[in-house]
C-alpha cells in the first residue's frame, strides 16, 4: 500500500521530472543531436537527411550529427530509434519503409512505428522509378510484362530493402499485370545502382535520384514512373498507367519522426524549421534536381500519410505477394 | 579527369592551411604511436575517428591516412634502436636493424629505413594516382559473385599469412565471422544471437572490438615485459649512409617496393605480410645469405620500403571497391561514411577533390616523414623512454573515451574491456588476432553478397565458376590453400613468421 506521505514524494517527484522534461524542451537543443539515417550514404533517403540535418543545424546552432544505421530495409534504423531516450536528440528521416511498411512486411519488427515514433513531418514525395540495365531482356513496361509471362520467375528486379516503396511498387504491378517476379534485397541504392550499371541485375525499382543521371548518360533506361504524372527530369519514361496498368499511382515519401513521447515543443520547433526551410527557393531547386517535391504537411496528418501507407500494403501481404519474414 | 588535372586539383585540396596542418598532425602522431611498442596505428584511429566527425571529410581522411602511413616510420625507430617493434609491421627490421646498431651504425640503419620508406611511399601515392581510376572503371564489372570470392580470397590471404598454426587462424576466423553474425540479419530483421539484449541488436561494433584486443589487448600484454623494455637505446650517430650503403640498399629498396605495391593491393594480407615477404626476397637472391640477421643494410631498407609501399597501396580497394582489405581500412571506410560518403568506383567522380586530395596529401605526408623521422630521430627516441605507468593509463583513458562516444553506451565501453582481456589471452596462446578481426567486418558482407548472388541466379551456385573473374579468384584462393601444404612453402612461412615473431 502506498500511504499518503510516499503519495506526496512520488507526487513531488513525477513534478520535479515534469518540470525538468520542459526545461529541457525550451533549451533544447544544448548539445549534438543525432540524426538517424536508415540507409547507406549516397542514396535518396541518405541525401534527404543530410539537408535536414544541415539545415537544422543552421536554424538550432547545433550540430545535427548524421548516422547511418543502414540494413533490414530500415528496420535496424527504427528499432534504434524506439529505444533512444525521447529528449530531442535522437530523430530519424527516412523513406516510408521504416517509417510505415515495415510494421506489415516484417514478422519480427522490434517496434511498432505507430505506438513507438512520434510523427514530425513528411519532407518530400517522388515517384519510384523501374529502370534496366543496357543488356536487359525489356526496354518498356510491356515487354518487361511479356518477357516475364513467357519466362516465369526468370525476371529479377532489385529493389533497396525488402518492404521499401521499390519492392512494394514491384510487387504491386506483378499482381496488376499477373506476373511472377524475383525480388532481389539490397542495402539501399549505391550497390544497386552498381550492379544495374555493371549488369549483374537487368531491373531495379527505386527512388530516382541516383539513377536521373545514368539514364541521360544513356548508360541504364528509364522504363516506367510509378506516379499518375511523368517526371520532368525524365519526360520521355512513360508512367505504370501509360504502359497499361491502369490507375496506377504510387508516390513515395521521405519523413521525420522522433521516439515515442517526444515533447510536443521539439516536434513542433523541428517541424517549423523544415517547413520554413521547405518554402525557400533553393530548397525547392535542391529538390527538384533530384526528383523530388517539397511536401512538409504536420505531425498530425503524418499520422494519416503512415496510416494510409499501412492500409495500401496490407492487401498485397494478405494476397502473398509480399511476404513477410 | 586525368591524372594531371586530378593531381592539380588534388594539390589544391592537400595544400590548404587545414589540410596541411592536419596532414602534418596525422604523420606526427602516426610516427608517435609508430615509436611506441604497444601502440597501434587501429587502436589510435579507432579512438580518434569519432573526433573527426565535426571535421570535413577530406580533412579526416587525410588525417587518419597520415596516422597510418606515419606509424610505418615509427614503428622502424624504435625496432632499430631497441629491437622492440614499435608496430607489428616492422619486427622484421629488428632482424638486421638492431645488429647494425649494435654495431654502431644505428643511424645509418635509421637512415636506409627512412630513405626507402620514402621512396616506396613515393612510388606507391603515384602507382595509386594512375591504377585507382583504371580499377575503378573495373569495378562495374564486380557483381555479387565476384565481390564473394574477392572477399574468399581475403579472408584465406589473412589466415595464410599470419603467425602461428594454420588451424588457429582459421579457428580465429571463423570466431571473427561468428561474431559478425551477431545483430538484426540484414535481410530478413531475425535477431541473431543477441541473447534479448538491446545493446546487441546492432551488432558488434568492430571499432569497439579493434580498440578492445589491440588497443587494451597490447596494454595488458605489455605490462608483462615493461621491465624489460628500457634495457637500452642505441646511440645514434652517424645519419647519413656512406657510398657503399647507397649501393648496396638501392636494389632492395626498389625490389622492396615492388612487392609492398603489389600485395598492399591484395585484400587481407596487409603491411605485415609485404615486409616479411620483401625480407626473405632479398635474403633468397642474396649472394650472401648468411650477413641477414648479422647487420645487413638490405634487410633493413627492402621490408621498411615493402610495408611502407603496402600502407599505400592497400588504400585502393577501398577507395575503389568500397571493400576493406584490412582492419585499418575499414576504419578508414567508417570515417567517409559517417560523412556521407560511400566509398566505391562512384567515389572517384563523385568526390575527385577528396580522392586526388588524399593521394596528393599521401605525398605530402612522406615528405613530412622523412624530414620528422631523420632529423628528429633523438626526440622520438626519448618518446620511446616514457615509462608507461604514465603512458597506459592515458591509453585506457583514450581507448574508453573513444569507444563510449561511438554510441554513447556505456555498454560498448565494457564490451570493449572484454575483448581487451579476450585480446590479452590471443595473446598468450599465441593466436594472432588479425583474421578474427578481418573476418568479423569482411563475414558479414561475404554473407550478405552470397545470399544476393543466389537470389539473382535462382539459387544455382556454378555462377561462382562460370563468371571468369570470380573463377580466377577462387583459383588464387584454392592455390593459396594448397601451398600451405607444399612442405617447400611452409618451411618460408613457418621461417618468415618465425623470425616474425
Amino acid at each position: 500500500m502506498i500511504n499518503r506521505r510516499e503519495l506526496i514524494v512520488l507526487g513531488g517527484t513525477a513534478a520535479v521530472l515534469a518540470s525538468a522534461g520542459l526545461g529541457r524542451a525550451a533549451n533544447w537543443p544544448t548539445k549534438s543531436v543525432t540524426l538517424i539515417s536508415a540507409y547507406p550514404p549516397g542514396g535518396t533517403s541518405d541525401i534527404i537527411a543530410r539537408l535536414v540535418a544541415d539545415l537544422l543545424t543552421a536554424k538550432f546552432g547545433q550540430q545535427f550529427v548524421v548516422e547511418n544505421v543502414a540494413g533490414a530495409a530500415g528496420a535496424l534504423a527504427g528499432g534504434k530509434l524506439a529505444r533512444s531516450a525521447p529528449d530531442g536528440y535522437t530523430i530519424m528521416v527516412s523513406g516510408s519503409a521504416p517509417i510505415a511498411a515495415n510494421k506489415v512486411v516484417q514478422k519480427n519488427l522490434a517496434y511498432d512505428p505507430q505506438v513507438d515514433f512520434t510523427p514530425i513531418t513528411v519532407v518530400a514525395e517522388s515517384c519510384a522509378l523501374l529502370s534496366a540495365s543496357a543488356n536487359a531482356p525489356a526496354k518498356t513496361l510491356q515487354e518487361l510484362i511479356a518477357y516475364a509471362k513467357a519466362n516465369p520467375g526468370k525476371v529479377n528486379i532489385g529493389n533497396p530493402g525488402a518492404g521499401t516503396k521499390g519492392h512494394i511498387c514491384a510487387a504491386m504491378i506483378g499482381m496488376q499485370a499477373g506476373v511472377e517476379l524475383n525480388h532481389i534485397p539490397y542495402k539501399g541504392s549505391p550497390p544497386l545502382l552498381a550492379d544495374l550499371l555493371g549488369g549483374h541485375i537487368d531491373f531495379a525499382l527505386d527512388a530516382p535520384s541516383n539513377y536521373l543521371p545514368h539514364i541521360k548518360d544513356g548508360k541504364i533506361h528509364g522504363v516506367a514512373v510509378t506516379t499518375a504524372e511523368r517526371v520532368a527530369q525524365v519526360p520521355d519514361v512513360k508512367t505504370v498507367a501509360e504502359q497499361g496498368l491502369d490507375g496506377f499511382n504510387q508516390a513515395l515519401w521521405f519523413g521525420a519522426v522522433g521516439p515515442k513521447d517526444l515533447p510536443a515543443e521539439i516536434t513542433d520547433s523541428i517541424h517549423m524549421a523544415i517547413k520554413e526551410w521547405a518554402d525557400t527557393p533553393a530548397a525547392k531547386e535542391k529538390l527538384a534536381s533530384l526528383g523530388l517535391a517539397a511536401v512538409v504537411n504536420t505531425p498530425e496528418e503524418m499520422k494519416g500519410s503512415i496510416q494510409r501507407e499501412i492500409d495500401g500494403i496490407k492487401p498485397l501481404v494478405d494476397a502473398g505477394l509480399v511476404q513477410p519474414n | 579527369m586525368d591524372i594531371f588535372n586530378g593531381l592539380m586539383l588534388g594539390l589544391s585540396t592537400a595544400t590548404t592551411l587545414p589540410n596541411f596542418a592536419y596532414c602534418f598532425f596525422g604523420v606526427l602522431l602516426g610516427t608517435a604511436v609508430g615509436v611506441l611498442p604497444g601502440l597501434g596505428p587501429i587502436a589510435t584511429i579507432s579512438m580518434l575517428l569519432p573526433f573527426t566527425f565535426g571535421l570535413p571529410v577530406d580533412t579526416a581522411l587525410i588525417m587518419l591516412a597520415g596516422i597510418f602511413y606515419g606509424s610505418q616510420y615509427g614503428g622502424s625507430t624504435t625496432a632499430i634502436l631497441m629491437n622492440l617493434p614499435g608496430e607489428a609491421s616492422s619486427v622484421v627490421t629488428t632482424l638486421d636493424g638492431h645488429e647494425m646498431a649494435k654495431q654502431g651504425k644505428a643511424g645509418r640503419a635509421l637512415a636506409a629505413a627512412a630513405i626507402g620508406s620514402f621512396f616506396a611511399g613515393t612510388v606507391g601515392t603515384m602507382f595509386i594516382a594512375v591504377a585507382a581510376p583504371l580499377l575503378a572503371g573495373l569495378a562495374l564489372t564486380f557483381g555479387p559473385a565476384e565481390y564473394f570470392s574477392l572477399i574468399m580470397l581475403g579472408l584465406v590471404t589473412s589466415m595464410v599469412l599470419t603467425s602461428g598454426s594454420l588451424l588457429t587462424a582459421f579457428g580465429m576466423a571463423l570466431l571473427g565471422m561468428l561474431f559478425g553474425m551477431v545483430g538484426t540479419d540484414i535481410n530478413s530483421g531475425l535477431a541473431r544471437y543477441t541473447f534479448g539484449s538491446p545493446n546487441l541488436l546492432d551488432g558488434l561494433d568492430f571499432v569497439v572490438i579493434a580498440t578492445g584486443v589491440f588497443g587494451l589487448g597490447d596494454v595488458l600484454a605489455n605490462l608483462q615485459n615493461e621491465h624489460a623494455r628500457t634495457t637500452g637505446i642505441a646511440p645514434v650517430s652517424r645519419l647519413f649512409p656512406t657510398r657503399e650503403d647507397w649501393r648496396r640498399m638501392a636494389a632492395p629498396i626498389l625490389r622492396g617496393t615492388g612487392v609492398g605495391v603489389v600485395l598492399g593491393i591484395l585484400p587481407g594480407a596487409g603491411v605485415l605480410l609485404a615486409s616479411f615477404s620483401a625480407y626473405a626476397l632479398e635474403k633468397k637472391i642474396s649472394r650472401t645469405p648468411e650477413a641477414f640477421g648479422k647487420g645487413a643494410i638490405e634487410g633493413v631498407a627492402a621490408p621498411e620500403a615493402a610495408n611502407n609501399a603496402a600502407a599505400q597501396t592497400c588504400f585502393i580497394p577501398m577507395l575503389t571497391l568500397g571493400l576493406p582489405g584490412t582492419a585499418t581500412m575499414a576504419l578508414m571506410i567508417g570515417a567517409l561514411v559517417v560523412q556521407g560518403v560511400q566509398p566505391g568506383p562512384e567515389m572517384l567522380t563523385q568526390q575527385p577533390a577528396l580522392f586526388w586530395g588524399l593521394v596528393v596529401s599521401m605525398w605530402i605526408g612522406n615528405l613530412l616523414l622523412l624530414l620528422l623521422n631523420l632529423p628528429l630521430v633523438g626526440m622520438w627516441a626519448k618518446l620511446i623512454s616514457v615509462p608507461y605507468r604514465y603512458l597506459f593509463p592515458l591509453i585506457c583513458v583514450f581507448t574508453a573515451i573513444g569507444v563510449y562516444s561511438i554510441n554513447n553506451n556505456v555498454f560498448d565501453v565494457y564490451l570493449m574491456a572484454l575483448f581487451g582481456v579476450l585480446g590479452f589471452f590471443f595473446r598468450k596462446v599465441g593466436a594472432e588476432p588479425a583474421p578474427l578481426i578481418l573476418a568479423l567486418i569482411l563475414g558479414p558482407m561475404a554473407e550478405e553478397y552470397l545470399r544476393r548472388t543466389l537470389l539473382i541466379s535462382h539459387g544455382d551456385a556454378t555462377v561462382f565458376f562460370t563468371s571468369p573473374v570470380s573463377l580466377g579468384i577462387l583459383v588464387a584462393t584454392v592455390l593459396l590453400l594448397l601451398s600451405i601444404l607444399s612442405p617447400n612453402f611452409r618451411k618460408v612461412r613457418e621461417e618468415g613468421l618465425q623470425e616474425a615473431d
